[in-house]
């Protein structure tokens, strides 16, 4: 074994901890050493050790003993496998061999909790990617790409991206945090006199030479979804500052179809959309012209490099991004009157239209100078002229109190002004040495990382501290002024304080990056971005589909939270969240427009809660099919905290393909496949659930017959997969042609409930489960709101909170009170 | 064009600065191949490689050739590496038998370290490619260059980077190639006397943020004590590279030609696999020929299983599945073939790179006669530990006797590989990991 010596200096310095953990229950190894007397030790013995391996003698401490962890998981797994005993060996009993193995895995898992213990304490946490780019937006009040550079942050056991154990320091990172905080002092603090060029430019018509568009796009100011409305500044254009955008523009509405969505965005290459970033969205629900404004920062927008671009100047660009659920048209070519052939998208006249009369764009624009960000650091005063280290000292400690969240000691702000009067030879312009300065603040340890300095012993957090701990709670950013006020006047330690800013912080606009933060982790969100969908199934499956689809999700969450309305809802509600695009997903009629709203439910509706929502049905799919067993581990792992063991090695996924599973629908296959003793202990207790979903199709629509893609005579594949498949394209391949096979949903769960489809699974989870249900989103919320695992010793916290929370017909913002009120989360 | 003849000194006594310089062609010219830079780089795949018995019907989806040493017959695997023949060598039987008894998908952060991962933290230990850019890393800008399709570096046992430091930390890898380009070919503001201040300015600025964390250390904690430790000697490290960098910032960042420029996808993203994987590619290729570094790793997909972002690649790309499904289906009616569809897809991609490195002179050889591009996957098939499936391409100029395919027994640990490696890069070695000695058959 080679251990570094800095790993073995950090061990001991963990092991030296005191308030001990847990100690080990009773032995595990009493309670199976019969069965391993009886059947293993013959071989794996005293008088033999088959395999090199003797059973008798291995310590039962499978915390510090890394071999002996990996022993008794070899013999978890043979056992689970039923590889061991050997065939023609004696077996035991099937109930004496499950019960070895229940006790086998408890040990091992408690044992894989407390390695990972930090003893019941959140320890030093830095902000991870989204609270970096969020802290140092609100901080700086200038909107840039801070985190582009910074690597991605690893994500704890419980799914969490905020668990200080996963959340690294190395030095690229620390380069790039420094590099992020030069960048943003540069454009925060000017130094220039007003720029006095101001560019304006108006454009009635697309002013771009055909050259330069797709040849297939013409310029018109009518605007369906394959066209676009281009004005060109070229060459001058302002690199830096804000800009202004103004579109004067109607709609042309049709019957059937919501308004038209109008997309403002800006860039260079109009060939690509990459080379674009949108500044702006609107509906057009009026023929009559009406004018519309966005603005941006230059520097945050694509622009060609100069000179050396074949797309020189700035592209203003507007298009039409409505989406009525029907496939785009695809591109057709037609020869012109001289012969030449050309390209076109086929006119879609039912289409709902935007009609573009005017586009404008000033900029740069500055409502005062200096900018707004400038002087909330550098502030007028007098003393700048008077005494410019005093200043500098005044300018820091404001800085620093709001950056580090908490007032900064006074030797901290003198260690930072003797910096910056060193800095004098080499940065004589007093704006350029506090940029330097300032970065500093941002590359140190109290901005980095949420600090609560502490002895060894658990103490109650102060105000400063509590401000930090709800804000990246619930905004993932630093505290606003209201918080900071609180903290300094210590009113934020009252409860009654802290429940009202909840209330106060969920009615935010930040409070949006919760839903993302904590229900995107807890629900594994992201799984939609890991399913590739099948086009031939679902050709009118696009990009756009997909964002509303998470949205709806998101939506849905927060109407609860700010209504305080119950957890039952996330099981079964009887409305949903719904757009147009939504509800033409789900069938429902009658809601037009890409706003969310509350849309009650029909009574019949298969629909209501999460379960049925498309966002986690996409994502626990094949892209293709339904998978159930994704579905049925996700239920089970996500909402009754009880994951199903994971697959023993070795297991191959189901075979689809074989001669005999072909003609089946996966959950026919799955029957199949429960024949199979071995395969049957463990998935009595997965199938069910997820079987009860068979009537939603991998992308959240309901389906009465499962669409398996016939197999077509493929021509002799030459290359690799791909390379073979891109020769046939420009051949026009025939359309898809499905078999047809029912969808059954009946399914017995191990403790003999009938479930017949996802309502009976709805009234099973609410009733028998409802209890484990309650504790999971308790379980949840407290590991996201304290940045770590939860550990045996907050068993009681836990009980304690689910009690009130299921007294209080789990209403969620409720519960979230309770919480940022308990003894853990206001405990260092 | 008259070229004078070079040495490095008198280069170096030119440039009145104390460290070495990129490798210019001329300095070969005066001193023969044997001067030429030595590079590594090394490219990891997860869950193995499609391998049906020999004498089963898909047999030719297996993906080790068949025959002898030098007569070795490709499958076809591997024959999209036929024209490269003679400039790689197939190796089989090889692993890291420390690893063996390790969760299957545990061993993705091994495959360079050759360690069992150990202890409460799974803790690993220096990977070879760090041993390399420790000792080689003064002669170029960066001493390495880390890259993955997850970027960072992941969580113990299911790492997003192949990369570790001295004491077994992960190194975070770069995943997006604008983010790679700008760092080693700059982002196009070069304003010498400024950067020159800055670099000053972090110098003093990084002494002062250690003075101020120690400090703040004392007040913490044990466990934020360890934590605030990872700062403090990242804040070390970093103080490191700025003198590098300010000894490097003399010296122009390499040129770039529009072909380059024009070959780059810069915006790729894990939609766009082929450009991805092609962009990284380029990416290691430039960065050899612009001697800009001489070791770089790149994990081409993490053992993430669902949650990696490789996993919908061969999906994307049109074959049968993700990496996972694909990797477990291996035994399955078609699956031998489905899954050999995929491992050729990848062996091709390995194989564009090393011709583009073949089709670059260097001295009297070609880049990749200077460079040992080693390429495979931890498990043979998914699930085992053993028997990795490797290719070891290049490194002609560095008295390595490619063009063969090496079976070894099971018993020789892969680090001896790692160690001969070593040695072709002259870095002087008491060995690796739990190496048992050199790999004397790789010099044939």
């Amino acid at each position: 074994m080679k251990l570094s010596f800095p790993s073995v200096v950090i061990a001991l310095c963990l092991v030296a901890v005191p308030g001990g953990r847990a100690a080990e229950p009773a032995a595990f190894v009493g309670e199976v050493q019969p069965l391993l007397e009886s059947y293993c030790y013959s071989c794996h013995g005293p008088a033999l050790q088959l395999a090199n391996l003797r059973l008798d003698d291995v310590p039962d401490d499978l915390v510090e003993n890394r071999r002996a962890a990996e022993i008794w998981g070899n013999v978890l797994n043979k056992l689970r496998r039923g590889e061991m005993p050997p065939k023609g060996a004696p077996h035991p009993e099937a109930a004496e061999r499950d019960q070895a193995i229940a006790v086998l895995r408890a040990a091992v898992e408690r044992a894989a909790e407390q390695r990972r213990s930090t003893d019941g304490r959140t320890v030093l946490r830095r902000l991870n990617r989204t609270e970096y780019q969020r802290t140092m937006t609100d901080l700086l009040g200038y909107e840039m790409d801070y985190a582009r550079d910074i690597p991605p942050d690893g994500m704890s056991r419980d799914g969490f991206h905020n668990n200080a154990l996963s959340l690294r320091m190395t030095a690229t990172q620390l380069e790039y945090y420094l590099e992020a905080a030069r960048a943003a002092m540069e454009r925060v603090i000017v130094t220039e006199p007003e720029p006095m060029e101001i560019f304006d430019r108006t454009f009635t018509a697309t002013n771009l030479d055909q050259w330069l568009l797709r040849e297939e796009q013409p310029a018109k100011n009518l605007i369906s979804r394959t066209d676009a409305f281009l004005g060109h500044i070229d060459p001058c254009y302002p690199e830096e500052g804000r800009f202004v955008v103004t579109v004067t523009a109607g709609a042309e509405l049709k019957p059937g179809k919501g308004p038209p969505i109008m997309q403002v965005s800006v860039g260079f290459r109009p060939d690509t959309e990459i080379m674009f970033r949108t500044a702006g969205t609107f509906e057009l629900d009026s023929e009559e012209a009406r004018t519309f404004t966005v603005t941006g920062y230059m520097e945050n927008y694509p622009k060609p490099v100069r000179g050396q671009s074949k797309y020189p100047g700035l592209v203003v660009r507007v298009t039409n991004v409505y989406d009525d659920g029907t496939p785009k048209p695809k591109l057709q070519t037609r020869e012109k009157e001289n012969g030449k052939k050309e390209s076109y998208y086929p006119e879609e006249p039912d289409y709902p239209k935007v009609r573009v009369d005017k586009v404008t764009f000033t900029g740069p624009i500055y409502d005062e100078y200096p900018p707004a960000h400038h002087k909330r650091i550098l502030f007028e005063s007098q003393l700048r002229e008077s005494d410019e280290t005093e200043y500098a000292r005044q300018v820091l400690k404001r800085f620093m109190t709001r950056a580090w969240r908490r007032p900064p000691e006074d030797w901290a702000v003198e260690s930072y002004v003797s910096f910056f009067r060193a800095q004098q030879e080499a940065f004589p312009v007093f704006e350029e040495r506090i940029r330097e300065t300032l970065a500093m603040v941002l590359i140190s340890p109290e901005f980095l990382y949420l600090m609560e300095p502490d002895s060894q012993a658990k103490r109650p957090l102060d105000a400063w501290e509590t401000a930090s701990r709800l804000s990246y709670l619930l905004w993932s950013t630093m505290p606003d002024e209201r918080l900071f006020a609180l903290a300094e006047s210590g009113e934020l330690l009252e409860p009654d304080t802290l429940g009202a800013e909840v209330e106060r912080m969920l009615g935010d606009e930040r409070a949006w990056a919760f839903t993302d933060e904590f229900l995107g982790s807890w629900l594994y969100l992201d799984a939609m971005d890991r399913v590739a969908i099948h086009p031939e199934y679902y050709p009118g499956f696009n990009d756009n589909l997909k964002r509303q689809i998470r949205e709806e999700t998101r939506q849905f969450f927060m109407e609860l939270l700010r209504h305080d309305l119950s957890a039952v809802n996330l099981i079964d509600s009887d409305f949903l969240m719904l757009n147009e695009t939504m509800a033409r997903h789900y069938g429902i009629e009658g809601v037009w427009g890409s706003a969310f709203r509350r849309v009650p439910l029909e009574r019949t509706s298969p629909r209501g809660g999460l379960l049925t929502q498309a966002s986690l049905l996409l994502g626990n799919s094949t892209g293709e099919d339904s998978h159930p067993i994704k579905r049925a581990v996700w239920v089970r792992k996500r909402l009754l905290d009880d994951p199903p063991p994971p697959p023993p090695a070795n297991v191959p996924e189901l075979d689809s393909e074989s001669p005999e599973m072909a003609g089946l629908s996966v959950r026919e296959q799955l029957r199949a496949h429960r024949k199979d003793a071995a395969c049957a202990s463990c998935h009595v207790d997965i199938d069910p659930w997820g079987v009860a979903f068979e009537h939603f199709d991998a992308i959240g629509q309901w389906r009465n017959e499962i669409r398996k893609l016939k197999p077509r005579p493929e021509p002799e594949a030459e290359g690799e997969g791909a390379e073979a498949k891109k020769k046939d394209k420009d051949k026009e391949p025939p359309p898809p042609e499905f078999d047809l096979l029912p969808v059954d949903t009946h399914e017995t769960l191990p403790d003999g409930t009938e479930i017949a489809g996802v309502d009976d699974l709805r009234g099973y989870l609410l009733g028998k489960r409802r209890d484990d249900f309650a504790r999971t989103i308790v379980t949840k919320l407290l590991a996201y709101s304290l940045g770590r695992s939860l550990e045996l010793a907050d068993e009681k916290e836990v009980d304690g909170l689910t009690a009130r929370f299921v007294e209080n017909d789990l209403k969620l913002r409720t519960l979230l009170e309770e919480v940022v009120k308990s003894d853990l989360f206001r405990t260092k | 064009m008259r070229t004078r003849r070079l040495d490095r000194r008198t280069v170096l006594r030119g440039a009145g600065v104390a460290l070495a310089l990129p490798f210019l062609d001329c300095m070969a010219e005066a001193k023969g191949t044997s001067a030429a830079p030595k590079r590594f780089c090394s490219f990891y795949f997860p869950y193995g490689v499609s391998l049906p018995d020999k004498d089963s019907e898909h047999a030719h989806w297996r993906w080790f050739p068949e025959g002898g040493e030098r007569d070795f017959r490709f499958t076809k695997t591997l024959e999209v590496l036929e024209p490269l023949r003679n400039d790689i060598l197939i190796l089989e039987g090889l692993s890291h038998p420390q690893c063996r008894d390790m969760g299957a998908h545990d061993t993705a952060d091994t495959f360079l370290t050759g360690s069992k991962l150990e202890g409460r933290f799974l803790r690993n230990t220096v990977s070879v490619d760090q041993v390399m850019a420790a000792a080689v890393g003064h002669h170029t800008r960066y001493p390495s260059l880390v890259l993955s399709t997850d970027g960072g570096v992941g969580e113990p046992s299911r790492a997003s980077t192949l990369s570790f430091s001295e004491n077994g930390h992960p190194i975070p890898a770069l995943n997006s190639p604008r983010t790679v380009f700008n760092r080693l070919f700059g982002a196009g503001d070069g304003d010498l006397s400024r950067e020159r201040r800055s670099l000053r300015s972090s110098a003093s600025m990084l002494d002062r943020v250690v003075e101020h964390s120690k400090q703040v250390r004392r007040d913490l904690g044990a466990q934020d004590q360890a934590k605030l430790d990872e700062y403090l000697e990242s804040v070390r490290q970093i103080e490191e590279r700025v003198e590098r960098s300010q000894a490097w910032l003399e010296i122009p960042r390499p040129e770039l030609t529009d072909a380059d420029r024009e070959m780059l996808k810069l915006e790729a993203d894990d939609q766009a696999p082929k450009d991805l994987m092609r962009t990284m590619y380029d990416l290691i290729y430039l960065a050899f020929r612009t001697d800009s570094t001489r070791v770089a790793t790149y994990q081409i997909g993490s053992m993430g299983d669902f949650s990696s972002k490789a996993g919908k690649f061969p999906q994307l790309l049109g074959f049968a599945g993700t990496l996972h499904k694909l990797a477990h289906d291996w035994n399955k009616e078609n699956g031998a073939e489905e899954l050999g569809l995929w491992d050729r897809h990848m062996a091709g991609e390995f194989g564009a790179f090393l011709e583009r490195l073949r089709s670059t002179p260097e001295g009297e050889g070609t880049l990749l006669d200077n460079t040992l591009a080693f390429y495979g996957s931890s498990n043979s098939q998914t699930h085992n530990n053993k028997n990795y499936p490797l290719i070891l391409a290049g490194g002609r100029g560095m008295g390595l006797q490619p063009g063969r395919f090496l079976r070894f027994k099971e018993e020789t640990p892969l680090s001896n590989l790692f160690v001969t490696a070593l040695d072709r890069m002259e870095i002087p070695t008491q060995g690796f990991s739990d190496s048992s000695g050199e790999m004397s058959e790789l010099y044939g």
